[in-house]
């Protein structure tokens, strides 16, 4: 993203000189480009963030491996301090436009806030839930991710949702019966706001996914096929939606033209959920054949300029031919016979879709 | 951009909206600490397996265990899991015993002399009818240093533990001190 910026910078500069545009369009041009190239991560700050998630579990950790050696209340101070040198060093370096840094040290403080719970938790004994404490830290973090803008934060929050959804299905021990929270679909529905806010598409799209997961978890827990079918229904409204009006989803989303991929991948999920439940029922193969259909439907309407959709519709090809072949042929064939399709298969596809690639290049060639 | 301009004093606030949450967890505990009334239970041996975890051992009492036919039928929220409010009285070896118990966050019957309500989860739903149901205080962890859980595992076994617990006036328990017979092995200061 950033070395497009450069790019275009240059050359917005070269056709001022060039007398191509004049002085207020090049001014209004580098605006346009400054501010939208603040969307996406570029891979030095995606660098940095891992290494601010690196010195924050190593400082977590050296608090925890050595804190008999600390008194409680320094290493009560230390968190504090960290928390607040955090926050405020990354808004300094913020406004001195070094975003990565700033990332950084938000990412550095949001860690010690949750090593804080957990050093309580220590000091007082307490036994509560840790997906409750996920929880906490996850408000917190998301809360100063909106205050401070900071799309790193985002994605903190969501990953920190997505463990405290994931921690709430233990099934084991005296968890059990433990119930799903409907409390996450008002968590995400948030965590929405706040990344259109802090403009971080990937926190979106990571919450486009944990809620297919919260289908799946509905689905194991309730052993009903509501959740599925609901995820499959509203995959292919969302497919549809930003297929047929993608400026109009693409403001609402912001999903950088991502939408229709998660509309497949949704209905891929769910679609496997009813496969699973009914794979040894006769109606098998007509869920099958809905599945091809909406793979091959997928790819003709949406793959054309959209490579990421088609890798999806080409993988979600293959999953379910195994799927179906597993199903339905696995036991009369031997290894052999297996090895023997999955061959002539395959060749097929690469064939396919060779052809469907080709087709599409020269359809793009020909409308450019 | 306004937002920039701001961007400090709003770093500010949160660093201290954070620090104030853990500031306020810490006092909260404290003051259970000091002002809460002291109650002694059992420790009581748990499955080997359950009983060391890393640099915590968890920890099982004399009332992790509640016999169905104390519990007061009531009204409650058909929530998983569920809020209990326990009855103790102190009996002649100066271990409280549990008396009543009753779903929901505190006893209807107001606590009579020498008796302290305590609160607890359980995920046995009301009215299941069972012969033990399994409670959870909060105070199941005791975090020990590192190496160091291994020989309380192995001493509850063997020799008599007990743990002062400090309950607030809501019924929050609170882990305050672990004594070996009458031999004080770990008191929790205050902060």
């Amino acid at each position: 993203m950033v070395g497009y910026a450069s790019a275009v910078t240059k050359d917005i500069a070269r056709w001022h000189s060039s007398g191509l545009i004049d002085q207020t369009t090049a001014e209004a041009l580098r605006r346009d480009v400054a501010q939208n190239a603040r969307q996406g991560f570029s891979f030095g700050t995606v660098l940095t963030i891992l290494a601010a998630v690196l010195l924050a579990a190593a400082l977590l950790l050296l608090v925890a491996a050595n804190w008999e050696a600390f008194p409680r209340l320094a290493r009560v101070g230390m968190i504090f301090g960290v928390i607040l040198a955090g926050y405020v060093g990354g808004a300094v370096t913020g406004r001195r436009g070094s975003a990565a840094l700033s990332e950084l040290l938000f990412i550095l403080a949001a860690t010690a806030f949750g090593g804080g719970i957990a050093l309580v938790a220590q000091m007082y004994h307490l036994s509560g839930e840790e997906a409750d404490a996920i929880l906490i830290w996850c408000l917190g973090t998301l809360a100063a991710a909106a205050a401070l803008r900071s799309p790193a934060l985002t994605i903190g929050a969501v990953l920190l949702a997505g463990t405290w959804l994931i921690m709430t299905m233990d099934g084991l021990g005296w968890r059990a019966g433990r119930e799903i929270p409907l409390s996450y679909l008002l968590l995400a529905a948030v965590m929405w706001a706040v990344s259109l806010w802090t403009q971080s598409a990937t926190a979106r799209h990571l919450i486009l996914l944990s809620l297919m997961g919260y289908a799946i978890i509905h689905h194991i827990d309730t052993d009903t096929l509501v959740a599925p079918i609901g995820l499959t229904i509203v995959s292919i409204a969302f497919f549809a939606w930003c297929l047929l009006q993608p400026v109009e989803s693409e403001r609402w989303l912001k999903l950088n033209e991502g939408g229709t991929v998660q509309g497949l991948l949704g209905f891929i999920v769910g679609m496997s959920a009813i496969q699973f439940a009914l794979y040894e029922e006769p109606e098998f193969i007509y869920v099958a054949i809905v599945v091809f259909a909406g793979v091959v439907g997928a790819l003709l309407l949406g793959g054309r300029d959209n490579r990421l959709l088609r890798v999806l519709a080409y993988a979600a090809f293959v999953y379910e031919i195994c799927f179906v072949y597993v199903v339905l042929v696995g036991s009369m064939l031997g290894t052999a016979g297996f090895f023997l399709i999955a061959g002539l298969v395959l060749g097929l596809l690469a064939w396919l879709i060779r052809r469907v690639e080709r087709r599409f290049a020269a359809n793009a060639g020909a409308t450019a | 951009m306004n937002h920039t301009r701001w961007l400090i004093p709003i770093a500010l606030v949160v660093a201290l909206a954070q620090i104030g949450f853990l500031a306020s967890m810490i006092a909260g505990r404290a003051a259970i600490l000091r002002n809460g009334t002291e109650v002694t239970l059992a420790v009581e041996p748990v499955d080997p397996r359950d009983l060391l975890r890393g640099d915590y051992v968890t920890i099982s009492y004399n009332i992790s265990s509640l016999p169905g036919s104390i519990f007061v039928p009531s009204e409650a929220e058909d929530r998983s899991p569920y809020a209990v409010a326990v009855r103790l009285s102190r009996d002649e070896d100066g271990i409280w015993q549990a008396v009543a118990a009753q779903y929901g966050d505190a006893m209807a019957a107001p606590a009579g002399e020498g008796e302290v309500d305590i609160l607890g989860t359980t995920y046995t739903a009301p009215g299941e009818n069972v012969a033990n149901v399994r409670m959870r205080y909060g105070i199941e962890r005791f975090y020990v240093p590192e190496g160091e859980g291994k020989p309380i595992e192995e001493g509850v076994r063997e020799r008599d533990f007990t743990m002062r617990v400090a309950v607030s006036e809501g019924g929050t328990a609170q882990i305050k001190a672990l004594y070996e017979n009458d031999r004080l092995i770990f008191a929790e200061p205050l902060y």
